[in-house]
């Protein structure tokens, strides 16, 4: 039987687009950019209909998306080393090399799928688990195949609002299908922004408290529990769910060469609507995702990549693809996908501030360096937005960022100084004026991101909500 | 020989005692703790200088790791050190 490819056109942009969801499609096929939302078709993980409270349920999924293929724990690592599916959590380390590190070690490994989403504006992992849970599910169930493993444990934050009762239906609603699925289990952990890091996750699936951990071997050849522990993303494992359907050539095909397979993006602040997740494939600029959100102007800048993410300037953002080599070309990486954008009349010093004041109340407290070096750092940050600094403040505020730099058990401190870095040369003309003692411009304007109050809880007896 | 030297960050309180021992390879920042200048140990000389400032560690911090990054100190005591570890 041959199935002919269904061409769709795109409703806003016109440009016709090879329907993705048919099989045996082959690498030739090269995509138009295109962001979707969510029940836009053109979208992979995001088409179909919005789901209720409920999410999505398994009569629907396989409806759209039919039976996973039957796959051996090699046939699913060669799809993994085929589509070179990246994480979708921050770090963007290739799952295929987890799962071979995991492999490689011996013993039995533990699988821990990763849908904290710490990230307090970003939404993607938060929409996907309680919209398409059975995605999720299908992924995670196919790495528990490559890992040749029987058991999976989902992780996320206590937080109020976080999908763990659509997960559980979803779970129950499995139960007794044909093709056996892991022994499922979910785990909620403290809501701190350090907790939903992967090493104080698989301390915290481990038995112990939610901080980060210092290591000498990746977690994935020896975990907190002794066992090799793969811990990945909830968006990765849901794109694994889809490569296994679609194969890896067509996924692949919907990125661009060095990001492989469409990605989720977050819009928060100036936005139409903050917390809207949309689906980025091909070369989509940062002016074309912002567009599909209503937006017309170039902002004043974006912060790419989460809350600990790298400032751009709108003019320089407006025409960047969505890729990992061009937004590396301006110094970016995508991180977890979250893209904040400041208005003009807004001031990117106050904003950073206020974030690196959050971030430095959200460490675990372990490390010296974010002990005693981040709430230095968010002072002088708040001195700089408040114009009460001078030049020779502004280079302390360096030398101590390089101090913090590379000096902690995780990546924390490190994306701290990589805002206030990317602050300092974004908004060098800001600096300037901040400096010169004249007022700021934006003194009353309100708030443009949504940073929440530090969470106090991170024992694992702590119940505190985030609230 | 490949052994590395690390500091656990989590474990150090800044006793700076590595850096007594080992202050080729240790910087100290502003507030004392120990930060990693050179990593890689490419002598007998310098293992032996890795592993007394690893059993001199009060926390436990300065580890030295060998080829498969596990946790390699040695079983050498520390000799008799001229400070006295804070306690």
């Amino acid at each position: 039987m041959t199935v002919q490819p269904e061409v769709r056109v795109h409703p806003r942009r016109g440009v016709a687009r090879v329907d993705s969801l048919l099989p045996g499609l082959g690498p030739q096929i090269t995509v138009e950019a295109a962001v979707a939302g969510l029940g836009d078709p053109l979208g992979l993980l995001l088409s179909g209909p919005p789901a209720g409270p409920d999410g999505e349920g398994l009569e629907s999924h396989l409806a759209r998306w039919s039976e996973l293929p039957p796959l051996d724990g090699a046939g699913v690592r060669a799809l993994l080393r085929a589509s070179a599916l990246d994480g979708r959590g921050g770090g963007g380390f290739p799952l295929a090399r987890k799962v071979e590190t995991a492999m490689l070690a011996g013993g039995r490994p533990v699988l821990i799928v990763n849908a904290s989403e710490s990230e307090p504006a970003s939404h993607k992992d938060r929409t996907l688990c309680s919209q398409r849970p059975h995605l999720v599910l299908d992924g995670a169930a196919l790495v528990a195949v490559a890992l040749g493993i029987d058991e999976v444990v989902i992780h996320l934050h206590r937080a109020l609002g976080s999908p763990v009762r659509v997960l559980e239906a979803a779970m129950a609603e499995r139960q007794g299908r044909s093709i056996a699925d892991p022994r499922w289990s979910i785990s909620t952990g403290p809501d701190r922004y350090v907790s939903g890091e992967s090493s104080a996750v698989a301390r915290y699936v481990a038995g112990g408290e939610a901080r980060p951990l210092f290591t000498t071997i990746p977690l994935a050849a020896e975990g907190p529990s002794g066992r090799p522990t793969v811990i990945s993303n909830a968006e990765t494992v849901a794109h694994l769910s889809v490569i296994a359907r679609m194969g890896p050539d067509a996924w692949s095909g919907l990125g661009t060469a060095s990001s492989p397979g469409p990605r989720l993006v977050t819009l928060t602040g100036a936005v139409n609507s903050p917390g809207r997740v949309l689906e980025v494939s091909g070369p989509a600029t940062l002016g074309e995702i912002l567009a599909t959100d209503g937006m017309s102007t170039r902002p004043a800048a974006v912060l790419v990549g989460g809350f600990a993410g790298t400032w751009l300037l709108g003019d320089d953002a407006w025409q960047t693809p969505f890729s990992r080599d061009a937004l590396a070309a301006v110094g970016v990486q995508p991180g977890c996908g979250l893209l904040g954008v400041l208005p003009h009349g807004a001031c990117g010093l106050t904003e950073t501030a206020r974030i690196v004041r959050y971030l430095a109340g959200e460490s675990a407290g372990q490390c010296g360096t974010c002990v005693a070096g981040l709430p230095r750092l968010a002072d002088s940050c708040e001195s700089l937005a408040a114009g009460t600094f001078r030049k020779r403040g502004v280079r302390k505020m360096s030398a101590l960022a390089d101090t913090v730099l590379g000096s902690g058990a995780c990546g924390h401190p490190d994306a701290v100084v990589r805002l206030i870095r990317s602050t300092l040369d974004v908004f060098e003309d800001d600096v300037v004026r901040h400096l010169a003692g004249h007022a700021c411009r934006a003194a009353d304007h309100p708030p443009v991101f949504a940073v929440p109050e530090p969470v106090l809880a991170i024992g694992r007896d702590d119940t505190r909500e985030w609230t | 020989m490949t052994a590395q030297i690390r500091i656990d960050p989590t474990l150090c309180r800044g006793h700076a005692i590595c850096a007594l021992f080992f202050s080729d390879a240790v910087d100290l920042d502003q507030w004392g703790f120990g930060k990693v200048a050179v990593s890689v140990i490419d002598s007998e000389r310098d293992l032996r200088r890795a592993r007394r400032a690893a059993a001199a560690c009060p926390n436990g911090a300065f580890v030295v790791t060998g080829a498969d990054g596990s946790v390699d100190n040695g079983a050498r005591r520390p000799r008799r050190l001229r400070v006295r570890a804070a306690r």
